[in-house]
């Protein structure tokens, strides 16, 4: 079968590989109708995660069921579903909390050795295992382009806008309208929230007003001083820092509000950050790190949002590519032309 | 009149700390320089970060000025914040040690000493005010 496999640092190739069967009792085989390029494949692709030449990339797709292992119990041939990005075992104490991103036995799909070495969903076919946990079931009147995003970042935005207390009128800034950010906008919004939405990029601030929010142009305004004279000079109630820099976490604390809450969902890995103890002290801050979404535990709601138009995914595609196009949906994505690359197997 | 943040600002403030017998006598015993990070707000007529770099020495400024960022950065304490909070701070509309308490200046360095020297501090800040200030956005 075709597959975007991983071709050294930078690079990306479409490639035939075997085709995956099942091999365990609680796989899945899905048969991909629409997968997409996340920002962490490309942490991949920069080779800031270790990966293989010729692994298989992707971790959100959504098909058909093709095939089933013997101990699969609430999936057959033919149903539609979206796959989770994170693959969780559903059994031990930490999933069995709804923290499945914690989980004992925790993978990624198309991740690397960090993922378990997984094949990924940028692929024609992806093995899901432990299916009946990683599947959610995708009703007939959402699209496939609907649900795609269901898996990972739709989930992971309206996760972020749930660590933080909101309520209607509360003041959320989002730091980073990237895919994640577009839909902590949309979640928080849809929570009674008034948002603001801060980039450097057009395009973002574009979605962003589609989604809700009062842009921000971080390149024209201090992003500190212009969420103080919006906020009465306090600084707003929420902060969500949904791009993952030290300068974007210090931005986040500087201009969160006294008492404030600040949500970091944008990834970290190796930085580090002087901490003024005292004054977070004196402050009384609330930092929540979202660490991976357990987007087990949020999907079934999250798809509801989607459902009842609340959170709207659409906007947010630039780009729809056959999958032997996946090279060229990388390099717009990886140059911020794209701000959401969907491909067609 | 010079314009805040430049040179010329820098060059009258130090004359002021060093005619007054106030800062003399609060910072008798504070040793440190202290760079002063402007962040730029360019909807102010402030397009890029500009740092200010005092060389204070028991009571005395042995020199100030704007500096490149890397000396800047390389100061004893540094002191960050937009600036319109600045221009708060000079028109005596921010209280400094509050403001570096609430966050809305950034203190990079041991903020205990510092705090200790509130009253010099303090007057510091009071001496900006002798400076006859133009403000780039009010140009």
């Amino acid at each position: 079968m075709r597959a975007v496999v991983f071709d050294g640092p930078g690079r990306v190739r479409v490639d035939d590989v075997p085709a995956p069967v099942v091999s365990d009792p609680g796989d899945a085989i899905v048969r991909v109708t629409r997968s997409a390029i996340c920002g962490s494949d490309l942490h991949l692709v920069h080779a800031r995660a270790p990966i293989d030449a010729g692994e298989v990339l992707g971790h959100e797709a959504v098909g058909v069921v093709d095939a089933v292992g013997p101990t699969v119990r609430r999936f057959g041939p033919g149903d539609r579903v979206v796959v989770s990005f994170d693959i969780a075992c559903g059994s031990c104490w930490f999933c069995l909390r709804g923290e499945t991103s914690l989980c004992e036995d925790f993978m990624n799909l198309g991740a690397g050795a960090f993922g378990g070495g997984l094949p990924g969903a940028q692929a024609e076919r992806v093995r899901i295992p432990m299916a009946d946990v990683n599947l959610l079931a995708v009703p007939e009147d959402v699209d496939d382009e609907r649900a795609l995003f269901v898996g990972d970042v739709l989930t992971t935005g309206l996760y972020a806008a749930h660590l933080a207390p909101i309520e209607p009128g509360t003041s959320v800034a989002v730091l980073g309208v990237g895919p994640v950010g577009y839909f902590a906008i949309q979640a928080a919004r849809a929570r009674g929230a008034t948002v603001f939405g801060l980039d450097r990029e057009p395009t973002r601030l574009a979605l962003a007003q589609a989604a809700g929010a009062e842009a921000i142009d971080v390149t024209a305004r201090h992003a500190q001083m212009a969420l103080a004279e919006r906020t009465g000079d306090r600084g707003p109630d929420v902060v969500i820092e949904a791009v993952g820099a030290p300068d974007a976490f210090s931005t986040a604390v500087g201009a969160v509000r006294r008492g404030g809450t600040v949500v970091i969902v944008g990834m970290y890995a190796g930085e580090s950050v002087e901490i003024q103890l005292g004054v977070y002290w004196a402050r009384a801050l609330t930092l929540r790190f979202a660490g991976i979404c357990p987007v087990h535990a949020w999907w079934q709601r999250a798809m509801q949002e989607v459902r009842a138009g609340r959170i709207d995914p659409l906007p947010l595609i630039s780009h729809r590519l056959p999958l032997a196009q996946a090279p060229r949906g990388y390099e717009l994505f990886d140059r911020r032309e794209a701000t959401k690359v969907v491909l067609q197997p | 009149m010079p314009v805040f943040p430049t040179q010329g600002w820098f060059d009258a403030f130090v004359e002021e700390i060093n005619t007054s017998q106030e800062y003399r006598l609060a910072a008798a015993d504070w040793e440190g320089d202290i760079a002063f990070l402007v962040e730029a707000e360019p909807d102010k007529n402030v397009p890029a970060d500009v740092w200010g770099h005092l060389d204070l020495w028991h009571g005395a400024c042995r020199g100030g000025g704007v500096v490149a960022p890397e000396d800047g950065a390389r100061a004893a304490y540094v002191i960050a914040a937009p600036y319109t909070r600045w221009k708060d701070v000079l028109h005596g509309d921010l209280d400094p040690v509050k403001g570096m308490m609430q966050g809305k200046l950034k203190v990079s360095g041991d903020l205990p000493t510092i705090i200790r020297y509130v009253r010099a501090a303090n007057e510091l800040v009071r001496l900006t005010g002798e400076v006859d200030t133009t403000f780039p956005d009010e140009v």
